[in-house]
């Protein structure tokens, strides 16, 4: 109301008004843009926090570390995420090819299964992995030999592109699905050959969404913890963990910068790449067309494709289910894990709704009220993307121990350090919702006599309200399996079912890990429906 | 309209959240509670700490971690949050004592233990013994041919063949903190810097040792004398050995420490934490306790588990673990300095 | 008290790089329909949603039947000026079943009795139960109309209502959504770049470009008698020549000669002005003044559509609508009198040396 008024008392200042300008002529209220800020500033400063303690750490410290420690570990993370990105498009991008171009049997089928490993949180995948080819595994019991060492390179290498493959393979494939085909049918015409067309026109055509896929699955090498962590590879998320856990917080603040410095060079590798090639592809005319013909290679490819599925999907999940049997019938299901189950629900349920509420105002004045401003405070609000778990988790300890002490140590901690970490997913599900509502929409509303706010609750609101409980699932479902934060945040007596997990695996105790595991893993395949369908 | 709309979800969700934080405090009943830091494995601790809530009706919230307890406890110094502390290192707790995390205890319970394994003012106490011990596998080596001393591990025939756990390990960092005492800095900087050279795998925990020496999978590695015990006593891949290292007449003999319980400084239950030590000190929770880790109790009426030998019968270092608490911060910079906190390959 | 006044309404978007609004004042009056002509960017989409009160007016007065809902002192927001609005694209709920949409706005009291009223209106009393998704394309637009009359507004506001349609529909709807509006005896004002449109549905045209007015009246005026050269051009097709005004004062000395024309703007004899001939003002005739060789031509049903260039010392290029009964052949010679009713003089100020 204030800002309407301003803008009404003297039109000539409202024309050269800057503020009014900044906005594009349509300035906010200044409640909704307090809370916008608000929530921005709630989620940036842990991580601006960390980075000025890093900066401000003591030189010899840094002199200490960039001596010896951190080209090591900028070795191991760079060579593992290089490793394991190329091994995800390897697989990735042919399967997708495979899936949405070829006469593959069951291509359907294989749209949903092969995206089934996204749901297995790469710890429990590395679980699975080392009780079957561990170095006393099944393998060895059975067979006498691993065939695979858990514990080395290739090991880590091969468990994280298990679980992380599917991105590419779904990016991949929704965008071969989309592109126009009569750029192919054009390089038909144009005399080359399938093969030919598939490297000089698909390829290229693809780019973007292989480099898409690449940097998430790079950004999720960069930030787990848990799956190298198991498979006893240290990287900079895990000797930041460490660090944290030895309470050497500048030592940890100092790795956290360079590990942040990676990550933002990566986004910006990324986005300069895709400046490069920014097709404006024409959405294709769909006709139901041929699809190429396997011949006699289609049993080899159906030998891939199920190889793939089975070491990928199959193998954890039969793990899982095995163990989750052995469990359950030792009594596995007791009072305890229903505790832990409780302590999982209520803090990954608090933080979805937390982070699916907080959105609105980000997203809305993002959308409704264009400019700079809001530009800003929306990309100010994505920190928390692509950050590991441990620096967001190491932002907490030092602002709650230093100056909100009455919170340290409370759920609300760790339930923040959630929503920090994946409000992103919220922002965009909610970004997506609102997207799908047309200002007209609204003005019509407006038109018919309903107040800005009826309006957001008879036509914004139920319009948006699926695609933000999309959102709060997304959120619910990462908290659920986040591992690095909750470690070193969870209060005491408040363990959840991965730190469960993670504890119970380290001792080998896999029927007690296993049910604990198969629940998340099969909470997790509910938003992948969402997912697929968006894709 | 639309800001009370906004304010509205705003509210809830602050609520929401207050309700939830504080959900953990208000679960007190009319006992209270008492809060746990425990560096010690669970399965062992877990039984005692039910016991103690069935019998006094005071709720424990239990938070398990390793020995970076330590830190956590001193990072939270000025808003402490927990009140005991369960370490497996008596140099850890004289080292927080000395640091003036702990709070002295004048219950009498305490005289039970003997007065060199507690602290003077009773705000630690050790619960029982564990002496580190290499234990190895009887299918791939003899105990002949097992080296005879810690620094024999620096000898490259042995590349690739034990285990040991990283330096962020409790035990790892007052072992080292006892070398030095008596090897000084060059040499046991030496010794850690050849030893993670030579080690085949460097781990999180003993437990992670125990079972993959058991397995065969490596003939021997540094460990607790209790890890030993256990694979002992488990039904397979149980054929081990222990080789309790530097005996004989020159030797520095082998190093021997408590594990024990600190009264935090400032804990938010204080009485309670009185209650749950001295209840840890009853003559039936010490036997339990010690049959089920197969540890040594350190109180002299309560029997041991046959399996394992008195300290009596083998020579140890003569190191006081008081004095290892003023060296524990060094131990930790020379085990840093020497790499051994963080496995990044060779 | 006119239904609907705007006084040097300025709304100036420079920072966005999004059309203005210049100076624009103009008046409808109650029961009229009235259109906004002009090319995308010329502002008239703007206009409308400075009326619906989406827009803030720099500065300027916009009065509702005859209070003001914006100027200097106050601004009424949308949902208190009483307007109905039709949207391009609809923007009917999709949520909402179409008997929701069209009561949406009413109080609760009449909204059983005017949704059914108004769905008989716009001819569509058994679709209440529908969802817009379940409706083609007009009968998307009915209901959206129900919905903006629904509540009795002060004024209807359509904006490019049958862009959305195609061609068949769209001249059934035109009638349509006159028929509806003269019947709920509805003030509306109607935006549209479609000449077509605006001819056959308003009471008054409004022809702007580029944020400012540049001619208002009847369809016939607006057709017959551009008064500019834009006008001339956008609406509908012209020849654009320039010369004196002849000695009678009905007439245009030009290169092709003397024209007759019928509407000087009273300008003296001498003077230096422009001509707007219509292609259908150039009749075929053996004996007509003006003599051309067809260059090209192309046959659309209605008519031959062609361009012939003229004889003479100074050749000019020509659109000529012939009858179709005719035929014309590339390089035919063809003779043909002009008809004074559909030649207009335009706007002197701006001299022009060719033809459009």
């Amino acid at each position: 109301m204030t800002s309407d008024n301003k803008a009404a008392i003297t039109p000539a200042t409202t024309r050269h008004n800057p503020w009014v300008r900044l906005w594009c002529g349509k300035p906010p209220s200044l409640f909704l843009l307090g809370i916008a800020t608000a929530v921005t500033a709630v989620m940036a400063i842990p991580i601006i926090y960390v980075l000025i303690q890093g900066v401000q750490a003591d030189p010899a410290r840094w002199r200490l570390l960039l001596d010896q420690r951190i080209p090591a570990l900028l070795q191991r993370s760079l060579g593992l995420a290089v490793t394991v990105t190329s091994l995800a498009l390897l697989v990735g991008a042919p399967l997708a090819w495979l899936v949405t171009r070829t006469d593959l049997p069951g291509r359907d089928v294989w749209h949903w299964l092969l995206a089934l490993p996204m749901v297995i949180p790469p710890y429990v995948g590395a679980m699975t992995y080392i009780i079957v080819f561990g170095p006393r595994g099944l393998m060895w019991r059975s067979f006498g030999s691993t065939f695979l060492d858990v514990y080395s390179f290739t090991g880590v290498s091969l468990v994280l592109a298990s679980f992380t493959f599917p991105y590419v393979f779904l990016l991949a494939s929704s965008s071969l699905r989309r592109m126009n085909r009569n750029y192919e049918e054009a390089a038909a015409v144009a005399g080359l050959s399938p093969a030919q067309a598939l490297l000089r026109v698909t390829l290229p055509l693809l780019r973007p969404a292989l480099g898409a896929g690449a940097l998430l699955v790079a950004l999720y090498v960069l930030a787990d913890f848990g799956a190298v962590n198991m498979l006893r590879y240290s990287t900079f998320t895990t000797a930041i963990f460490y660090q944290i856990g030895s309470f050497d917080q500048s030592s940890a603040a100092i790795l956290s910068v360079v590990l942040v410095s990676l990550t933002v060079l990566l986004l910006y590798l990324e986005n300069r790449a895709k400046a490069g090639v920014r097709y404006s592809s024409v959405r294709g005319t769909w006709h139901c067309r041929q699809p190429v013909r396997l011949g006699k290679l289609k049993p080899l490819a159906m030998a891939f494709v199920t190889t793939v599925f089975l070491f990928t999907a199959v193998l954890p999940l039969a793990v899982l289910i095995f163990w989750s049997v052995t469990g359950i019938a030792n009594g596995a299901l007791d009072q305890r894990f229903f505790g832990f189950a409780l302590n999982s629900f209520v803090t990954a349920g608090a933080a979805a709704l937390i982070a699916g509420i907080l959105a609105l105002p980000v997203v809305y004045l993002r959308r409704r009220h264009p400019g700079a401003v809001s530009a800003f405070l929306n990309r100010l609000s994505y920190t928390g993307y692509s950050l590991p778990g441990v620096i967001v988790a190491l932002g907490m300890i030092f602002l709650f121990n230093n100056y909100v002490r009455f919170l340290y140590g409370t759920a609300f901690m760790l339930i923040l350090a959630y929503v920090v970490r994946f409000m992103p997913q919220s922002l965009q599900a909610t970004e997506t919702a609102l997207s799908q509502v047309p200002p007209q929409l609204e003005e019509a509303a407006q038109s018919l006599g309903f107040s800005p706010g009826r309006v957001l609750r008879r036509v914004t609101a139920p319009l948006a309200v699926p695609g933000v409980m999309a959102g709060v699932s997304f959120v619910f479902v990462s908290a659920l399996k986040e591992l690095p934060a909750t470690l070193l945040l969870r209060p005491a007596g408040m363990d959840t079912l991965a730190v469960r997990i993670w504890i119970e695996a380290s001792e080998a105790f896999y029927h007690s890990a296993a049910p604990a595991a198969l629940l998340i893993v099969l909470l997790s395949i509910l938003p992948l429906k969402w997912m697929l369908s968006k894709y | 309209m639309l800001k009370r709309t906004m304010l509205l979800l705003v509210v809830t969700a602050i609520v929401l959240t207050a309700l939830i934080g504080c959900t953990p405090r208000q679960t007190n009943t009319g006992k209270g509670e008492v809060v746990v830091y425990s560096a010690r494995n669970e399965s062992f601790v877990l039984p005692l700490l039910n016991s103690f809530e069935q019998q006094t009706g005071i709720k424990v919230r239990l938070l398990t971690g390793n020995e970076t307890l330590v830190n956590k406890i001193l990072e939270e110094r000025n808003n402490v949050q927990a009140d005991v502390f369960l370490s497996n290192d008596a140099g850890a707790l004289e080292y927080l004592r000395l640091a003036e995390a702990l709070s002295s205890n004048q219950s009498p319970a305490l005289k039970i233990i003997d007065e060199t394994y507690r602290a003077d003012d009773g705000s630690w106490v050790g619960l029982s013994a564990r002496t580190r011990v290499l234990i190895y596998n009887k299918d791939l080596i003899s105990e002949e041919e097992m080296p005879k001393t810690l620094w024999e591990l620096t000898d490259p025939k042995w590349s690739g063949q034990f285990m040991i756990t990283r330096g962020g390990n409790g035990s790892m960092v007052a072992h080292v903190a006892a070398l030095r005492a008596v090897w000084g800095d060059d040499k046991t900087t030496e010794w850690i810097g050849a030893v993670r050279k030579n080690a085949g795998a460097v781990v999180n925990g003993h437990g992670d040792i125990r079972r993959s020496v058991g397995a065969g999978e490596y003939a021997f590695g540094l460990v607790n004398n209790y890890y030993f015990h256990q694979q002992l006593s488990e039904p397979t891949n149980n054929n081990v050995g222990a080789i309790y290292p530097d005996q004989g007449e020159q030797g520095i003999g082998a190093f021997v420490n408590a594990a024990g319980v600190g009264l935090l400084n400032g804990g938010p239950n204080r009485s309670n934490a009185v209650a749950l030590i001295d209840f840890l000190l009853q003559p039936d929770q010490q036997r339990a306790f010690a049959y089920t880790s197969m540890e040594v109790p350190l109180n002299p009426s309560v029997e041991s588990n046959p399996i394992a030998r008195p300290i009596s019968e083998y020579t140890t270092m003569a190191v006081r673990l008081q004095d290892i608490g003023a060296m524990w911060a060094d131990a930790k910079a020379l085990i840093e300095r020497g790499g051994l906190d963080l496995d990044l390959g060779q | 008290m006119y239904a609907i006044e705007l006084k040097d309404v300025v709304k100036d978007y420079t920072q966005c790089g999004q059309p203005a609004v210049d100076k624009l004042s103009l008046r409808v009056s109650h029961g009229e329909i009235v259109t906004l002509l002009g090319p995308s960017g010329c502002g008239k989409t703007t206009t409308l949603r400075l009326i619906a009160g989406f827009e803030r007016a720099d500065s300027g007065s916009i009065y509702l039947a005859g209070s003001a809902v914006s100027d200097g002192r106050r601004f009424v927001p949308p949902e208190r000026r009483g307007i109905g609005m039709v949207f391009q694209d609809y923007a009917l709920f999709p949520h909402l079943t179409v008997a929701q949409n069209v009561g949406f706005g009413c109080k609760a009291a009449e909204r059983a009795t005017r949704t059914r009223e108004m769905l008989a209106l716009v001819g569509l009393p058994d679709f209440g139960d529908r969802y817009p998704h379940q409706l083609s394309g007009g009968q998307q637009q009915r209901v959206a109309l129900a919905r903006a009359l629904a509540p009795r507004p002060v004024v209807v506001l359509l904006d490019e209502p049958f862009s959305n349609l195609d061609a068949d529909l769209r001249g059934q709807m035109r009638s349509e959504v006159k028929r509806i509006l003269n019947q709920a005896g509805a003030t509306a004002v109607l935006v549209t770049h479609d000449q077509k449109d605006a001819l056959a549905i308003s009471d008054r045209i409004v022809v702007m470009c580029g944020g400012t007015l540049q001619q208002e009246g009847t369809p016939r005026e607006i057709y017959q008698f551009p008064e500019n050269r834009f006008v001339a051009s956008f609406v509908g097709e012209s020849n654009i020549l320039c010369g004196k005004v002849g000695d009678s004062g009905n007439t245009v000395q030009t290169l092709l000669g003397e024209v007759p024309c019928s509407h000087t703007h009273d300008k003296p004899p001498g003077s230096q002005v422009c001509v707007s001939i219509r292609p259908e003002s150039l009749e075929l005739d053996p004996h007509g003044q003006v003599a051309g060789v067809v260059k090209e031509y192309h046959y659309s049903g209605q008519s031959i559509d062609a361009r012939i260039e003229t004889l003479g010392e100074f050749p000019q290029e020509l659109t000529v609508h012939i009858h179709p009964e005719h035929s014309a052949q590339i390089g035919d010679t063809l003779r043909f009198r002009i008809l004074p009713e559909f030649v207009a003089v335009i706007r002197a100020e701006e001299t022009i040396k060719t033809i459009a």
